[in-house]
């Protein structure tokens, strides 16, 4: 028999929905939505599209939960889902083919100790507008990563799955994922930093 | 680049991630002590990470939550129908 991954309250709800209730799935609903909500966003970067993968993510599950066998966690279940909405999103907007991202370019060169300013979101807590100021660049850089770059980074730096359970949600070897994490952390730094330094300019 | 710079600049993520082993690691340490460059890069690349998550906060608004529970009603009555 196969162990069960999902957690407690998660496998009471799954076990409550087979049996026919309808508000587990209500509940379950309110225990993810946020994130597939977020996860949307930071993947697609409108509102309207974090909407669409939401509403996709969980009417697959709704359809589909009966036959989980909770050999995941519920939530690497959803977030599987919600994967393949996004790359359907994407094949459907017919958008460019990713851009490949090389180590090269991004190593540093003899002297550059102080090439990067990365700026501590802590060190002014009380400025707002920094804040925002700061987020819009963020999200911005996020956004300018190619889509394999974008789903490993959200996945794993944003969601917080392992090396493991992001491949597994992809379906990629986990060599893939650390390389393609890498790679994109590298190219935020850049991105961040240069526009840090732009504003700071101005 | 230094082979040694290189060599850690390439596991620089794995390192930040706790996927190496002690030995590598401790390794990787000595080399950062006597490397400014390498000892840059690798808080530049932990502030990123940092800050990424800090900013990755978002307020869903609840008309776009309503939807979805409307949505997902209607699935529900028209399954039991």
């Amino acid at each position: 028999m196969n162990e069960i991954a999902t957690d407690a309250i998660d496998h009471h709800l799954i076990s409550e929905f087979k049996a026919g209730s309808m508000p587990a799935m209500e509940k379950i609903v309110e225990r993810y939505e946020d994130r597939i909500f977020t996860f949307g966003l930071k993947m697609c970067g409108h509102l309207q599209d974090a909407e669409d993968i939401a509403q996709e993510t969980f009417l697959n599950a709704f359809k589909y939960l009966k036959d989980f066998r909770e050999e995941t966690k519920l939530k690497n279940w959803l977030f599987k889902i919600a994967t393949t909405a996004c790359i359907r999103k994407r094949r459907k907007k017919k958008c460019e083919p990713d851009h490949e991202i090389s180590l090269e370019s991004f190593m540093p060169q003899n002297g550059d100790e102080s090439a990067y300013e990365i700026p501590d979101l802590s060190d002014n807590p009380s400025d707002s507008m920094m804040r925002a100021e700061l987020k819009k660049i963020i999200d911005a850089a996020i956004q300018s990563l190619s889509h394999k770059y974008r789903l490993v980074f959200n996945l794993r730096d944003i969601e917080g799955f392992s090396t493991e359970e992001t491949a597994d949600i992809l379906g990629i070897s986990t060599q893939s994922v650390k390389t393609r994490l890498h790679r994109a952390r590298l190219f935020l730094r850049e991105k961040i930093s240069n526009a840090y330094k732009e504003g700071i300019a101005q | 680049m230094k082979e040694d710079c290189k060599k850690d600049f390439e596991r620089l993520s794995e390192y930040l991630d706790g996927e190496l082993d002690d030995v590598i690691c401790s390794e990787m340490e000595r080399h950062f002590c006597e490397c400014p460059e390498c000892r840059e890069c690798v808080e530049s690349m932990r502030k990123t990470i940092q800050l990424c998550r800090e900013a990755a906060v978002e307020v869903i608004p609840a008309d776009a939550k309503a939807r979805l529970r409307v949505m997902l009603r209607e699935c529900i009555d028209l399954n039991k129908g």
